[in-house]
């Protein structure tokens, strides 16, 4: 996605590239041609012996002109794509200066000495008519395009590495001040087009200089670039302006003729007089402004030399800051992020020390435990702060505690070469919620100025945030972690459920059991005694959840292994309140309904175990609750359970339905708070009476389903029906009726 | 969020608790924490109320069962009292009447305390 904007931006600059690369060219070729046709016109002049007509030699000036403005424009596009630290700028001049000095001392040697001694420059040149300018020997021409073409080189270069620094965060007035200048600067020297070498300036020329002197002076306060250099480049910085300064001043450039300068380069400058009045006058102005820059830089960077402390503490924040904020998204490591947040104080240079306490989520108590320190051990820590009764303090004011004399608190055990002299503790507060504390010592008393404690405040309010992600990270993944070890246990918890039900002649079942949470305690269950009998069991485990389903894990096990050895349902369930009477606990109990079937001799004995009656409907019975005396398992851990238990024995008719539930069923509530009840189930049994297993199951389901109206169930919730067909003998009949009879 | 609430009242040295609302797993901790203050404050004589308790789940159940044993053991009883019919149901299914004094009125609990 960032990549991709990348690239589109990269070829969306594309033409704007080519398009600048197309100007350079032309540009170069431009000033390749007029430069040409300088020279061509100077070897008119040597040829012929004069300056021709005034219009070609206006002519002249204009393409010199023309030329160097190109090149000006060649540089600048040059630079503008290739912008630099300040240091390398002034190094980009002082090797162009010195390129400059090579060029000047060589080509000024060629063919003979350059000027005579004793006369005032540029009357001095030899080769050529300091009156017209015009070349005696080819060499005089040579040396004058060179000259001038490196001194004009150099005094662009200059002006265009010094706007990199003047225009060091730009303003619009700023701008327009650089560019006003180097246009009057432009306007200045053409005022000298029309006028002779060596000539000394007239009024409009002179208040031209003066307008663009202002303007120098102004350009040459903006030094904003200075502030953020670090200390040591600083004094690097003050070198390298102190050597342009004394460079420009010995005679790079055309400011005067210096004895160094004529020792150098000989009549250099005076050759560029003669090239062109105009361009002498530029490069003048150019090396000018230089000079001033120089001065005003190293005077500023002099006196800004003792505040570089002060600036290297911001960036040290600022950089604290940034570390900081990429933090908030590195959560999964809370041992990292207690020591970056630790150390955070002393890296932003607002303290000696630092500490971290945090309270612990987990347990949820507001205990803070420190878990990191910076430039301090934990242990020294404890020693000399009770930073618990620190933390105390903040957690009630929410704001942050300032100890200017710290060893003088009743909470600070330090003496004075321990380290902490003030103490500054900011609470860690991420919505609304004091998290931990940062605590941050100096040295000395008094230490934390207003600006210390803000910059803490911001780290705090930084780390506060990032701790916070972390958790809510932690919980997440906790979260999904107990989420799916719970599917799991579901799983788990379903295989103990029958998973096919048993197929008796003449007998129909249908059996289902949904948890409220992943897992519950609900339990079915059926064992086949022999072929004509079946098992049947249904339970409730007290509470819900987690708990819940362990303990039915437990009855299912009893169940297994119990039924087989005790037939009759009251001793089953004085077996399994033995069994369990030791692994519960003393407030779970389980209720449990087990009843044996007997197809052959036709009979449901139940017994009830504290759990909800059976509902009993038939094709002659007005439907009723088997409601035996029982206690739930786990309730009586003595001989109670036995004594209070009854066995219910009822004979089977064709056509009976038993429907064995959990208090999911009947205490499930409406919106309006209203039970689903016994009546309500009975009748409905009823009313589906003829239908088999199957069907009054999903019947019983769906009225109750209507009934609450809404798709979530608040507890277990588990339905069997068990409905008896009889068994298709010659005579069925006369047993009918005789069983009739004796209702 | 929680509709259940637990009022004290003294009959001389009976601790009478007012239940009210709807005593289930989220609510259980209250009644727990009622009756510990009630240890905590040596009284084993206690009463609870059910008359404005229109709710009652097995969790719910499982705390007289948690604290009846230590609280018969400092010589001590609970006793329930005017429990309405639908939560006494629930007690009677499991066979509550047979391990705790249930009785329909609180002046009969107070009286089966005082034999």
């Amino acid at each position: 996605m960032l990549s991709q904007t990348k690239q589109e931006l990269e070829t969306r600059a594309e033409p704007e590239k080519k398009k600048s690369r197309e100007s350079v060219i032309l540009l170069s070729i431009l000033f390749t041609v007029s430069f040409i046709l300088g020279i061509a016109y100077h070897l008119f002049e040597w040829k012929t012996g004069s300056t021709g007509p005034l219009s070609l030699q206006l002519a002249s000036q204009a393409v010199l002109v023309v030329g160097y403005t190109s090149l000006y424009f060649v540089l600048h596009q040059i630079y503008r794509t290739r912008r630099s630290r300040p240091a390398k700028s002034l190094w980009t001049i002082l090797i162009a200066g010195a390129v400059l000095l090579g060029v000047e001392s060589v080509a000024s040697r060629l063919g003979g000495p350059s000027v005579l001694p004793g006369l005032e420059a540029p009357y001095n040149l030899v080769g050529l008519d300091t009156e017209t300018g015009i070349p005696f020997v080819l060499a005089s021409i040579f040396k004058m395009n060179v000259l001038a073409l490196s001194q004009i080189a150099f005094a662009l270069i200059l002006l265009l590495k010094l706007q990199d620094l003047v225009l060091v965060k730009r303003s619009k007035i700023s701008q327009r001040n650089w560019f006003a200048m180097v246009g009057i600067m432009a306007i200045t020297g053409l005022t000298f087009f029309a006028s002779r070498p060596g000539s000394s300036p007239g009024e409009v020329q002179i208040i031209a200089m003066i307008v663009a002197v202002v303007f120098m002076l102004v350009n040459s306060f903006r030094l904003s670039w200075i502030v953020f250099l670090p200390f040591k480049e600083k004094l690097a910085t003050i070198g390298l302006t102190l050597l342009l300064g004394v460079m420009l001043l010995l005679g790079v450039g055309v400011l005067n003729e210096s004895a160094i300068d004529r020792l150098i380069s000989p009549g250099a400058a005076s050759y560029l007089e003669m090239y062109s009045y105009s361009i002498f006058n530029f490069v003048g102005l150019a090396t000018l402004f230089g000079l001033l820059y120089a001065t005003t830089a190293s005077l500023s960077l002099l006196f800004h030399l003792p505040t570089s402390g002060e600036f290297t503490q911001r960036a040290g924040e600022r950089a604290t800051m940034q570390s900081l904020a990429h933090l908030v998204g590195q959560v999964f490591d809370a041992d990292k992020l207690y020591a970056t947040i630790a150390a955070a104080p002393v890296e932003a240079g607002s303290a000696h020390v630092s500490w971290l306490a945090v309270s612990d989520f987990k347990s949820g108590s507001l205990t803070p435990s420190l878990v990191s320190s910076h430039r301090i051990e934990l242990e020294t820590v404890e020693k000399l702060v009770d930073s618990k009764a620190l933390f105390d303090e903040v957690l009630l004011s929410k704001t942050h505690l300032h100890l200017e004399h710290a060893p003088t608190d009743h909470r600070v055990d330090a003496k004075p070469g321990d380290g902490i002299g003030s103490l500054l503790v900011t609470p860690l507060i991420a919505r609304d919620e004091v998290l931990g504390a940062l605590f941050a010592a100096k040295e000395v008393i008094r230490g934390f100025e207003g600006d210390d404690i803000q910059t803490i405040g911001i780290l705090s309010s930084q780390a506060a945030v990032a701790i916070d992600n972390a958790r809510l990270f932690e919980q997440q993944v906790e979260r999904e972690r107990l989420s799916r070890e719970l599917s799991i246990a579901r799983e788990v918890q379903q295989k103990l459920l029958p998973q096919k039900i048993p197929a008796l002649e003449g007998l129909s079942i249908a059996a289902s059991s949904v948890s409220a949470q992943e897992v519950g305690g609900d339990y079915y269950d059926f064992v086949q005694l022999d072929e004509r009998k079946l098992g049947i069991i249904i339970g409730d485990v007290s509470g819900k959840g987690t708990s819940a389903a362990f303990y039915m894990a437990e009855m299912q096990g009893v169940f297994q292994s119990v039924t087989r050895l005790a037939p009759s349902p009251c001793e089953f369930l004085s077996h399994a309140n033995t069994a369990l009477a030791h692994s519960l606990d003393r407030n779970v109990f389980i209720s449990v309904v087990y009843g044996v079937l007997d197809l052959e001799k036709e009979e449901f004995v139940v017994a009830r175990a504290g759990h909800c009656p059976v509902a009993l409907v038939g094709q002659a019975r007005l439907g009723e609750y088997v409601r035996s005396g029982g206690l739930g398992l786990g309730l009586d851990r003595g001989s109670l359970f036995r004594e209070t238990l009854e066995e219910e024995r009822i004979s089977l008719e064709p056509g009976d339905v038993f429907a064995l539930y959990t208090d999911g069923v009947v205490e499930s509530r409406n919106e309006s708070g209203e039970e689903y009840g016994y009546d309500r189930l009975l009748s409905t049994l009823q009313k589906h009476r003829y239908q088999d297993a199957e069907v009054i199951h999903k019947s019983i389901l769906d009225d109750l389903a209507l009934f609450l109206n809404h798709g979530n169930y608040d507890d277990d919730m588990t339905l069997l029906i068990i409905k008896w067909h009889g068994i298709e003998l010659p005579e069925t009949t006369p047993r009918v009726l005789e069983t009739e009879e004796s209702t | 969020m929680s509709n259940f609430s637990v009022g004290f009242r003294n009959n001389g040295s009976i601790q009478i608790l007012d239940l009210r609302g709807e005593l289930d797993a989220h609510t259980a901790s209250e009644l727990e924490a009622a009756i510990q203050k009630c240890q905590a404050g040596s009284s084993f004589q206690i009463i609870i109320n059910g008359s404005n308790l229109a709710y009652i789940s097995s969790a719910g159940l499982g705390v007289f069962m948690a604290y009846i044993e230590e609280v018969r053991e400092n010589g001590g009883d609970i006793k329930i009292a005017a429990l309405q019919e639908k939560v006494f149901n629930v007690f009677d299914l499991l066979g509550f009447p047979l391990l705790f004094d249930i009785t329909p009125s609180e002046e009969e609990a107070i009286a089966k305390f005082e034999e």
